[in-house]
């Protein structure tokens, strides 16, 4: 199968600092990259850059559209999921999720039974009553909400629980079996099935 | 989910009332005099007012990570500017129309005046809109003040517009030339400050 993603000789700089250099990958249906890195060594910056939030400093990306071609415009429904969750606090988790799938309008079956399967209960509570790992629950309910193409997703295994965390590989592999492929941050390499990559840039 | 959060729209409203009614105390009682600083006081307040909430428009979104989510969603990202624009003025400024009414009588306006005044505060009160958030995304994370010192400027020819309009009511002269005036700029302003907006945002990821 075409890679849904291709990356060449990706390049990124901030100030003086070369964040990373030369970078080359695809990103296949059904398969994940993890990006692995220390604090500051640019794996947020690089999710960035491939979502066209920061202008591509060197390199090229091309994106596979329905009809087979490579464009360089993002033609894939992609799902983002920064440090920050995207999670309001006046929202209930419920109304969280319908204004996160305000685009694209998905039912309130799926929205209550994608708030079940992380094991979010109580529908109507405000997230602002809620622990931290509940409100990671929900930004991970999001997931299930539509079929994306790719989920980028940073740091997704901080502040969980083991229980969480496992909960977060199933749904992975889930995700996985659909077609859907993820490319994901972290500090160091997690249980998903992935291609690594580590970016060594110095602090 | 403004309307949950009172402070947002309640605190314009009263800074707007309690700026105007400083003004007959404060200076005279006199009707007259009221009714000929009445244009200005109005349109200052109203002016100060939106500014006071301005910074609110895209600071939550941008801290909490819902405006990564509608920058990276299939909608354009100039609708997602103009429909927060839009639910910010419904939130701020509609009030600020209302609580207007309340100050006319305050300041002892004429009848035949509240007409261009409520036109003249819906155009320039969305027109200040617009450039707040621009001045709300280019000091995105930073000091709310920041925001107002940005925009009060750019605020300057909606300010002359709208007071004149609402004196040449007073005065009994046509005061149409101002409001198309400021119908125009708002009609420039929707689409070039929105688009202004979503760079100046996009900036901040930089």
């Amino acid at each position: 199968m075409l890679p849904k993603l291709k990356v060449s000789n990706l390049s990124c700089s901030r100030a003086d600092n070369q964040l990373f250099d030369d970078l080359n990958f695809e990103v296949h249906p059904g398969q994940n990259i993890e990006i692995i890195g220390s604090n500051g060594s640019g794996k947020t910056t690089l999710l960035r850059v491939l979502l066209g939030l920061i202008d591509i400093g060197d390199g090229e990306m091309e994106w596979l559209d329905n009809e087979n071609n490579y464009n360089n415009f993002r033609s894939i429904d992609c799902f983002y999921q920064g440090h920050s969750l995207g999670i309001k606090n006046l929202l209930s988790a419920q109304e969280n999720l319908r204004l996160s799938s305000y685009s694209f309008g998905v039912s309130e079956e799926k929205i209550l039974s994608s708030l079940n399967r992380v094991g979010i209960n109580n529908h109507s509570s405000f997230a602002s009553e809620m622990s931290v790992g509940q409100k990671k629950r929900i930004s991970i309910a999001r997931w299930l909400l539509k079929d994306f193409g790719i989920y980028f997703i940073d740091e997704p295994f901080s502040a969980l629980d083991d229980q969480a965390s496992s909960l977060i590989v199933e749904i992975i592999e889930e995700l996985n079996a659909k077609g859907a492929s993820f490319v994901i941050t972290g500090h160091r390499p997690s249980e998903i099935t992935s291609n690594q990559i580590t970016l060594d840039h110095e602090v | 989910m403004a309307f949950r959060r009172s402070s947002t729209y309640i605190t314009p409203l009263i800074f707007f009332l309690i700026v105007i009614s400083f003004f007959p105390i404060a200076l005279s009682p006199d009707q007259d005099f009221l009714r000929s600083l009445a244009p200005g006081v109005i349109w200052i307040a109203a002016l100060l007012s939106s500014l006071l909430a301005i910074e609110t428009i895209f600071s939550e979104d941008f801290r909490d990570g819902t405006l990564d989510e509608f920058f990276i969603s299939n909608d354009p990202s100039f609708v997602l500017v103009f429909a927060k624009v839009l639910c910010h003025w419904l939130v701020t400024g509609f009030p600020i129309l209302l609580a207007s009414l309340i100050s006319s009588l305050i300041l002892y306006l004429p009848v035949s005046s509240l007409l261009p005044m409520i036109c003249s505060l819906i155009l320039g009160t969305f027109f200040m809109s617009l450039l707040g958030a621009i001045g709300a995304a280019l000091s995105l994370g930073k000091s709310a003040i920041l925001s107002a010192i940005i925009v009060l400027p750019f605020s300057i020819p909606t300010l002359l517009m709208g007071t004149a309009a609402v004196s040449s009511a007073i005065d009994y002269q046509d005061y149409s030339g101002f409001l198309l005036i400021m119908g125009a700029m708002l009609a420039i302003g929707v689409p070039g400050l929105c688009l202004l907006t979503v760079e100046a945002i996009l900036l901040n990821y930089e």
